[in-house]
């Protein structure tokens, strides 16, 4: 469990300390501390049922915890019902009010909180999302995104010291999708709130938030920025979830200084000794990792150009797909079934069709060691737990 | 349907010389609209038009039981009719209007229970709420006959909690009787309409969405707000039906005011009853159920326009 510490001056930090949820005798959060600084923009990552949207309910007070408490800055909020706490949600499924028009359900907390003459409020806040035509309108008759834009506009205008978004996007297409990431992206940097976003779309994340907390059955697994997470995973899961990685089981065959060398079968790699996460000793197993597109990909004819220094696997091509911008391998190796290697397509080698031997080879500064004790198909699609558009 | 299949057909090209333009190619399905509706239809004219018409024909009609009745457009009977019974009309409406509130009053908190607290529950007091129709509406009236019987534990109770002497005061019970009262007749009525108010509102509170209630609370709505400015409009559709399932057969209702009420607490349907069945003047039965009916109508469509059901989703 990593936890981060809080920052000394933030009054407006989210901390959450020891929180956790039980139904039964089910977990669906195991007790965690997090803080959230004030002003970040930070998602809450995983796959249905890894208890994200639990904890962000516990901290808009829908959601009891079991254990642990809540405090926005200074104030302790474990015991306020939703209505008293300075939070509001973005829901899911948008959840406006199909009753009231939409100058109504952007008026709404206003109203509720006794404030007088939100006329200007109401429609400064619309024009924000674009959507001052639209304000005496119904919430069904307008379109997906444009109910997501009254959703944070019905959020945002009663300034919450942070805002809660629940897989807010999950229900546009995908172009739309990518344009609210952007517009979301630069409402929060427009007013300054904290914004606390759970997705199950890694790409989504990674795109948004400043830091992301990547949770696993109840668990957070790795919090750090996005780049950070990406490129020193900590987990399997974290590892597989984020992108894509070769995972390769290796035995450590000596440590000399920075390095790790290890052996997996007859090949020999080097690994930096500060980017594993695993204890090394030697005769012990590590699981190591590469993501696709650090590796270059050469014909085993032209194997004698390869610069020496480089962790070097032998193989044949599996298969192959073209996708624009790069082409995709599956190499087949001994070390490693199914190797996949993304190429930019710069100059393609027509050589490199299926049945080819090649010869991989990248940077050992890329390599990534992992504790072996794990799974290595942890976070992958097939496996248990990472469903693609999770279900409510 | 028959339009789908105009727009389906291929638009014309040459002129096909062998076949004549007058007759159109046959167009499958056609007639199945109809069909689908004829046994319906025809239900509805043997059992509800003609029916009608006849009842019409009858209110305008004069004569005696001995030389026959025939047809003298004579529409003072309608005029006799209210103005001799316009006590009973009011009447019927009070207690079918204090009836219908009651149903509300009693309804709404279970029917809230039902939709959104009852749990695994719900079924069995759904079944609870509909169990009284297995037994005849006669049977369960005259059953109340019986709890509210002179020296009743019922009374009693109401006697010794000086309920009675506050009811008595408002002349909704008389001593120490609540039998033959107008409390026996709205009582009876809301308890025989209670589940056509309690229906329709579970209906049309178990499709609200739970997240609503969520997201009020999260627009700083307290609990009560989030009912008044949320849930409750939501249910607007359910109140609406409800009221008219209730209030629609109440007022025209003759049992309940025929076994817990008096000559003096007689609604219009014992009026209309005594006139087909007992009097044997059928012309004025006739105008009273037209009367009636034509009144309901007003007050339904007052009541629909004024509650603005249709801006409802």
């Amino acid at each position: 469990m990593t936890s981060k510490k809080s920052t000394e001056n933030g009054s407006g930090d989210v901390r959450l300390s020891g929180i956790g949820k039980t139904y039964g005798s089910f977990t669906a959060v195991h007790p965690l501390d997090l803080t959230v600084p004030e002003g970040s923009f930070f998602a809450l990552l995983g796959a249905s049922g890894c208890g994200k949207t639990t904890t962000l309910r516990m901290i808009a007070g829908l959601e009891e915890p079991s254990c642990g408490t809540v405090s926005l800055g200074d104030q302790d909020v474990t015991n306020l019902p939703p209505y008293k706490r300075p939070v509001n949600t973005v829901f899911q499924s948008y959840a406006l009010f199909p009753h009231l028009d939409i100058f109504e359900n952007v008026a709404f907390g206003l109203r509720r909180r006794g404030i007088k003459g939100v006329k200007k409020q109401v429609e400064e806040m619309l024009e924000l999302v674009q959507l001052g035509e639209q304000a005496r309108k119904k919430p069904h008759q307008l379109s997906g995104g444009q109910q997501q834009r009254v959703a944070v506009a019905r959020a945002l205008i009663n300034h919450p010291k942070v805002l809660l978004l629940d897989e807010p996007l999950g229900a546009l297409d995908l172009k739309l999708r990518r344009q609210m990431q952007l517009e979301l992206k630069r409402i929060q940097t427009e007013v300054g709130i904290t914004f606390i976003h759970v997705t199950h779309d890694q790409e989504e994340a990674m795109t948004m938030a400043d830091t992301v907390a990547v949770m696993n059955a109840g668990r957070v697994e790795q919090l750090g920025s996005p780049a950070d997470l990406y490129e020193n995973p900590h987990t399997t899961f974290v590892a597989n979830f984020l992108g894509t990685s070769n995972l390769i089981e290796a035995e450590v065959d000596s440590v000399s200084g920075e390095e790790i060398v290890l052996k997996a079968g007859d090949v020999k790699l080097v690994l930096p000794e500060a980017r594993c996460g695993a204890p090394t000793r030697t005769g012990g197993k590590i699981l190591v990792g590469v993501r696709p597109e650090k590796i270059t990909l050469t014909h085993a004819d032209d194997a004698g150009e390869i610069p020496a220094g480089r962790n070097r696997i032998t193989g044949t091509v599996a298969a192959t797909s073209f996708i624009g911008v790069s082409t995709q391998y599956v190499i087949d190796s001994s070390v490693c079934p199914e190797f996949e290697v993304y190429v930019q397509n710069i100059d393609r080698d027509t050589r490199l069709v299926p049945g080819a031997e090649v010869v991989l080879h990248w940077n050992p500064a890329h390599t990534f060691g992992l504790d072996a004790a794990q799974s290595l198909l942890a976070g992958t699609a097939g496996s248990a737990g990472v469903e693609e558009e999770a279900a409510v | 349907m028959s339009t789908l299949a105009e727009a389906e057909a291929p638009p014309p090209l040459a002129p096909a010389p062998a076949v004549p333009t007058a007759k159109p190619p046959r167009k499958r399905g056609r007639w199945t609209p109809y069909l689908l509706l004829a046994p319906g239809l025809v239900w509805l004219l043997v059992f509800f038009a003609m029916p009608m018409v006849y009842q019409a024909s009858t209110s305008v009609q004069t004569g005696s039981l001995e030389d026959g009745y025939r047809v003298t457009w004579h529409f003072a009977t309608y005029w006799d009719a209210l103005s001799e019974y316009y006590p009973q009309f009011l009447r019927s409406v009070l207690y079918a209007g204090s009836a219908t509130v009651l149903c509300l009053l009693l309804g709404y908190p279970l029917a809230y229970l039902i939709a959104f607290r009852a749990g695994r529950w719900r079924n069995l007091i759904l079944i609870l709420v509909i169990a009284p129709f297995f037994t005849s509406f006669l049977i369960r009236t005259l059953a109340w006959k019986t709890i509210l019987s002179d020296g009743g534990p019922v009374v009693g109770a109401l006697d010794s909690l000086h309920v009675l002497d506050v009811t008595s005061w408002l002349g909704l019970t008389a001593g120490d009787r609540v039998l033959a009262t107008p409390l026996a007749v709205v009582c009876g009525l809301t308890y025989n309409f209670l589940p056509f108010m309690i229906l329709p509102l579970y209906t049309s509170l178990e499709r609200i969405d739970g997240r609503l209630h969520e997201a009020a609370g999260d627009l700083y709505a307290k609990p009560f707000t989030t009912f008044r400015k949320v849930t409750f409009p939501l249910s607007m559709p359910g109140v609406v039906s409800g009221t008219l399932l209730t209030f629609i057969p109440a007022s025209g209702d003759y049992v309940n005011a025929e076994l817990l009420g008096s000559t003096n607490t007689a609604m219009i349907g014992n009026v209309i009853q005594s006139q087909f069945l007992r009097i044997l003047d059928y012309p004025t039965a006739a105008a009273l159920s037209f009367i009636l009916m034509a009144a309901i109508l007003v007050m339904v469509t007052v009541y629909i326009r004024k509650s603005g059901t249709e801006d409802l989703v």
